[in-house]
């Protein structure tokens, strides 16, 4: 089995949101209530309910207005620092590239929440467990396209091979470019190459992506640094502790010890006088 | 409901007979209620460190118990502790502080040679205060570690309400809090429980007094100014 792909091409969306519908009825989350965030935007962030939704940013230029459509779900990483974060081995990666989460496993620390350069997965207070895209990977395992690639429309998710896709993805974009000099694949190498792969029409940060996502330095700094040294510490003092009880036993510490504690209240008597 | 105190608004006679006051009924309510809720802490905070230690876990009912009992510890933690800074006769805690911030050259001398004692040797080192260099460094370690742990736990507490960089900065505070602290404790507990010189001090954080002669010989700065100021006291 190798990696997958899908590849989201912004250019071709019409942002008619089936594929949100699509996800919500394949995995079986509820409706939630929405309101309009901007003209044509109902949702505003993912919830533990809601794992893909579709961005609209209002782009003005030369008097005339743009829509920069994207689908946002989870991204896949192949450098994942939801897992990195993850406090019970619960989020792992899988040979296909997909990032899961292990509900047997998860405790809701909220870990992985806090984590993500894009701000994906989502906790559920009462069930205190972690919620985010599974990629559908139950489809997919199946010989089945994701929901959300299956019913799109007009051809904007493709799914398939990485290499395959990926080639494809480039030469789309020499396309693209013609028309929208700043459009560029995001995903390539991003958080170590994503499954998810968009092709964009602007740069990132015009649609709120980080345009250098990365592990976060204070999760480096605590899984690879505190973490070893930390436990090295209170092993060391451990050690030293079973060192100093042989080193005085040794040293017949203890047994003098005590034979001065015999000697005590003669020079105790003494000293009570002053 | 303030704690009745034995030294309660008037200078205590120190030195009773062959016996030396070193910890008034306050501290000593400050040290065990840190030191169990610290150690209730710890245990349930394991279950989140690695998940070695989550069947542990199940002794308490399972980790979403564990994090509940670590909540309410982290109380006792800091609210009763804090409170004693406060309530009752605080003067001795705030004199805990002066001491051990203000650390000296003596200090660092008895430092550097404190590992030939640990060790079961003698090093020497200039007469010690109350507090002697090393005592001191175990309550700075304390004292920051309980303050970063606590300002990190309560914005992990209340991850949602604190901006997602300073969460994620939380984390790595905790944990490094946690180690340092946690170091400390076993080398502090070794010294008060197992160390055939320096257990005798235990009885100061039990019933607040420690014998003469141990006064004499670890903290003989001390004892002779408690000497010098009892003699005063009793002329005047």
């Amino acid at each position: 089995m190798t990696r997958k792909m899908v590849l989201i091409d912004t250019s071709k969306c019409t942002g008619c949101k089936a594929c949100s519908v699509a996800c919500k009825e394949w995995n079986e989350l509820p409706a939630e209530k929405t309101k309009l965030v901007t003209s044509y935007q109902t949702q505003k962030d993912f919830t533990t309910k809601t794992w893909t939704y579709m961005t609209f940013i209002e782009k003005y230029e030369n008097q005339k207005m743009d829509f920069l459509m994207r689908k946002a779900q989870c991204f896949h990483c192949a450098n994942p620092a939801c897992m990195k974060a993850c406090s019970s081995q619960a989020i792992t990666k899988t040979v296909l590239g997909y990032v899961l989460i292990d509900h047997d496993k998860c405790i809701g620390c909220g870990y992985c929440v806090e984590n993500c350069p894009f701000g994906v997965p989502k906790l559920d207070p009462i069930k205190k467990k972690s919620y985010k895209c599974t990629g559908c990977i139950d489809r997919v395992e199946n010989d089945l396209k994701p929901a959300c690639v299956h019913t799109c429309q007009p051809g904007a998710l493709q799914f398939g091979e990485r290499d395959v896709l990926l080639t494809q993805a480039k030469k789309r974009l020499a396309e693209v470019q013609k028309t929208h000099p700043k459009a560029q694949l995001y995903g390539e190498k991003e958080m170590g190459g994503t499954t998810f792969l968009y092709l964009l029409l602007d740069s990132p940060d015009v649609y709120g992506l980080p345009v250098n996502p990365t592990i976060p330095l204070s999760l480096t700094l605590w899984k690879d640094v505190i973490r070893p040294v930390g436990g090295l510490a209170v092993g060391g003092a451990a050690a030293a502790v079973v060192i100093g009880v042989f080193a005085n036993l040794l040293k017949g510490n203890y047994h003098s010890n005590k034979e001065k504690v015999g000697n005590d209240p003669s020079s105790i008597n003494k000293g009570g006088k002053d | 409901m303030a704690i009745k105190m034995e030294t309660r608004n008037q200078v205590p006679i120190r030195i009773v007979e062959d016996k030396v006051l070193r910890f008034s009924k306050g501290e000593r309510i400050s040290h065990w209620v840190h030191a169990i809720s610290f150690f209730v802490l710890l245990f349930t905070g394991l279950g989140v460190l690695s998940t070695f230690f989550q069947p542990a876990m199940t002794i308490l009912g399972g980790i979403h118990v564990a994090r509940v009992i670590h909540r309410i510890s982290a109380l006792f933690f800091v609210v009763v502790v804090g409170l004693m800074f406060f309530i009752g006769n605080p003067r001795y805690h705030w004199r805990w502080i002066k001491f051990v911030f203000n650390f000296t050259k003596s200090d660092w001398q008895h430092v550097s040679a404190f590992p030939k004692e640990f060790f079961g040797g003698h090093g020497a080192y200039p007469e010690q205060e109350k507090y002697n260099g090393g005592e001191k460094i175990n309550s700075l370690i304390t004292i920051f570690g309980t303050v970063f742990i606590t300002l990190s736990g309560i914005v992990m507490w209340w991850a949602p309400f604190f901006p997602v960089g300073l969460v994620r900065w939380a984390y790595p505070v905790h944990d490094l809090s946690m180690f340092l602290m946690t170091a400390a404790a076993i080398g502090h507990i070794y010294l008060g429980l197992l160390h055939p010189d320096s257990k005798a001090a235990m009885s100061g954080m039990l019933n607040g007094y420690v014998s003469k002669e141990f006064a004499r010989a670890h903290h003989s700065a001390w004892y002779n100014r408690l000497k010098e100021e009892q003699k005063k006291s009793i002329k005047s």
